[in-house]
């Protein structure tokens, strides 16, 4: 018999390093004659989109098109120390780096566009569609590239440089008290599977992820992430397990080793909640781990829910699911 | 919001390339004059190696050296947190996939036949390989101060007043699995010298700014002299925080003048890198009658395999995170990270956080159903909120969405939430 089941998990994440090591990242924006801009980071992109996220908040920040920036990323002869591209980390703390140093470059060509549009504070400018403007009076403007091209003309050089710190606090070794994390991201998941009583087999039908990212700086990205997380979840709940023997690994490939296919991945519905953290870029905290952490207890109480059994040591295989059942008709009769 | 750009989904960047299949990873990448480099890795998990022939490889034609703990100039270790696992094993393996030499050769096929000549023999040591064993005073000892690596202790409040207050205890013990991050691209990278005489590697990493300092300790340069390059990445989740090639391919092309290019197929990937931590969790925890969580109580233990790697931050981090997102007065959590002679485990997405929400959140709906309450109400009434305190005494002064995301999620699944809270 089939029979379905509904289960909820909730989880927190702390963001960063932690434990007040130092999670510094740093990055250099140069403006060019043109307009254009040159982004220098240590942030190794491993696919989850980081040159792209940092891109865009260089161009927000400049106030000019993406298309606009060169962002190079990760060679340590040309681009600053970033840390590593782990722990949920690279769109708060490099992403608060790239903005600061965009912000440098960008208040050397407002101090010189105050000169060129006559106002006596760049309190009042701001650039926007690539024109630097007075902001009670648009219509005062000049393009970034005009603007660019004279003051680097003027010997003025459109560099900014630098670092970002995440906060965090050393935990007691003896009490663990103390502020280790800083932002933490939550997350809630709700998942729906099928289990077949006779084969023990679990279908995962569907899951509605429900993410506090702080704010999502490129929303098809976040979703992505949502989307990736949930599949390794699944992976991890249902058929993943490193078999050992004596130290060996006796399933070192695809076809023992059984990660999820696209047969295998529910219908996920990404729900981006966005909380603006007020220490992030434009908001944002972070969602790269977080993504995957829910759906596996989500998925474990969905089990119970449909069969009343509780898988309680990973990954719940058909065999551990049947014998489970098994015990509990046996406790029953 | 008047932001223009963040908030959008502009295209990738990289899209392109990637679609189309331009993207540069290093096995893309041939160099005039490369060789290729194949690693030969212990077969024992705990052992003396009593006797290390290369020279049948040697004499193969085509193979231009074997590489082995001898050539290694600077510190023969390498690891994020301590450099305790050995660039090529010197005498001793402590885990099975330990590298024992680096046979370089003209070809793939060439240095894959020499790798099968390596003449290694072993006097096999006690080994263990469960960390609930290898705590105890009986177990062989990896490490001269025991097989503890670290322990970390939180104590709040008073977990006996609180389980004193409770209507209803839960007690129960989960056990997660060891897991490979089981990214699309196998390690890989292409080690040359360029015309300054600086090492250049281009490599998929995760930190190339640490591999540099890992690279140049065990060469023994300075770290001017070597460049990492980051190519196209094909996913990590913490399986390249670790060197694998890159001390290797950065050794053999310094000594011999050729670019050297390794690359891993799937098996020796899943030996090479570090695996998500088992962890053995016993728990406690006592709610009153209306589902206010009052005490939790909770013994992690982690299975470090060999080496160091990141296991005292990821034991760290389970610990931080044991009460899952729930203010709970009273806690007392011991974590540890135990060294047996398995694969050596790091950083996998969630990275010690993932591990207990299998038991926190199993509880949180045993204890619901015990108190005839729905999976959402007990949650809901012990939610973390802006200015809660954590486990660790730390004031949540800052964005908190944990109950809108449970709003936003249940809705979707139509439950009545006005009701439910």
């Amino acid at each position: 018999m089939k029979k379905r089941g509904i289960g909820m998990a909730s989880i927190f994440y702390g963001t960063g390093y932690g434990n007040g090591f130092p999670d510094v990242s740093s990055a250099v924006v140069e403006i060019h004659d043109d307009g254009s801009a040159t982004v220098l980071t240590g942030a190794a992109d491993c696919g989850q989109g980081s040159n792209t996220v940092l891109a865009q908040i260089a161009a927000e920040e400049l106030g000019i098109p993406i298309e606009k920036i060169t962002l190079i990323s990760a060679d340590t002869d040309c681009t600053p120390d970033a840390g590593t591209t782990a722990a949920t980390r690279q769109t708060y703390t490099s992403g608060n780096a790239v903005k600061l140093a965009a912000a440098k470059a960008k208040k050397i060509l407002l101090d010189f566009a105050a000169g060129v549009l006559a106002v006596n504070t760049i309190d009042g400018l701001d650039i926007k569609d690539g024109y630097v403007y007075v902001k009670t009076f648009p219509q005062k403007r000049i393009s970034v590239a005009e603007l660019a091209s004279h003051a680097r003309f003027k010997g003025n050089r459109l560099i900014g440089e630098a670092s970002f710190t995440t906060h965090s606090t050393m935990v007691d070794p003896e009490t663990g008290q103390g502020a280790p994390y800083y932002p933490y991201a939550f997350a809630t998941q709700i998942a729906e599977v099928e289990v077949d009583t006779e084969t023990g087999k679990v279908e995962v039908i569907r899951i509605v992820a429900a993410h506090d990212v702080g704010r999502a700086i490129n929303k098809i990205a976040v979703e992505g992430q949502i989307q990736g997380g949930v599949a390794q979840g699944v992976g991890w709940a249902l058929t993943e397990e490193v078999e050992l023997k004596n130290g060996q690994i006796q399933n070192p490939s695809f076809t023992e080793y059984l990660i999820p296919t696209a047969l295998d991945v529910p219908e996920v519905t990404p729900v981006i909640v966005e909380t603006y953290e007020e220490t992030g870029p434009y908001g944002a905290k972070g969602v790269g781990e977080p993504a995957m952490l829910p759906t596996m207890p989500a998925i474990l109480n969905a089990i119970y829910n449909a069969v009343g059994v509780r898988i309680t040591e990973l990954p719940a295989t058909p065999e551990k699911i049947l014998k489970a059942l098994k015990e509990k008709e046996q406790k029953n009769a | 919001m008047h932001e223009r750009i963040v908030g959008q989904s502009p295209w990738r960047v990289d899209g392109i390339a990637k679609v189309t299949g331009k993207a540069v990873f290093p096995q893309d990448i041939y160099l005039p004059g490369m060789v290729y480099g194949k690693t030969v890795r212990s077969k024992y998990p705990h052992a003396k190696i009593t006797k290390l022939d290369t020279s049948k490889a040697e004499a193969l034609p085509g193979v231009l050296k074997v590489f082995t703990a001898r050539d290694v100039p600077g510190h023969n270790g390498h690891g994020v947190l301590h450099p305790d696992i050995p660039v090529f094993a010197d005498g001793k393996v402590t885990s099975i996939n330990d590298a024992i030499c680096l046979v370089v050769a003209e070809t793939q096929d060439i240095a894959e036949e020499a790798a099968l000549l390596i003449d290694v023999e072993y006097e096999e040591l006690p080994a263990v390989f469960d960390p609930r064993e290898a705590m105890k005073e009986t177990a062989p000892k990896l490490r001269e101060n025991g097989n503890i690596a670290y322990h970390l202790k939180i104590r709040k409040g008073d977990v006996e007043k609180g389980f004193a207050l409770a209507d209803v205890i839960v007690e129960q013990s989960f056990k997660t699995s060891m897991v490979d991050q089981a990214f699309l691209q196998p390690e890989a990278g292409v080690a040359t010298v360029d015309e300054r005489g600086h090492i250049v590697i281009y490599v998929a990493t995760q930190y190339p700014h640490w591999d540099r300092t890992e690279i140049a300790r065990a060469l023994g340069v300075s770290q001017n002299m070597v460049r990492v390059v980051t190519t196209a990445v094909g996913g990590a989740f913490g399986g390249r925080e670790d060197m694998t090639v890159q001390i290797h391919a950065c050794l053999a092309a310094m000594v011999l003048k050729r670019p050297v290019k390794i690359v891993y197929d799937r098996s020796e990937s899943f030996k090479a890198h570090s695996k998500r931590h088992p962890m053995y969790m016993d728990y406690r925890v006592g709610a009153t009658r209306d589902g206010k969580l009052v005490a939790l109580e909770a013994t992690i233990i982690g299975d470090a395999g060999a080496y160091l790697s990141w296991s005292p931050n990821i034991l760290r981090k389970a610990a931080v995170h044991a009460t899952g997102p729930y203010y709970i007065p009273n806690v007392k959590v011991d974590s540890y990270a135990v060294h047996t002679n398995n694969p050596f485990t790091g950083a996998m997405r969630g990275f010690g956080a993932a591990q207990p929400p299998m038991a926190y959140e199993a509880i949180m709906d045993m204890l619901a159903e015990k108190l005839n309450l729905h999976p959402f109400t007990i949650r809901w009434r012990n939610a973390f909120e802006r200015g809660s305190e954590t486990a660790t005494g730390q004031i949540l002064d800052m964005s908190v969405g944990l109950k809108e995301t449970m709003l936003e999620a249940a809705r979707r699944f139509g439950w009545n939430v006005e009701e439910l809270k």
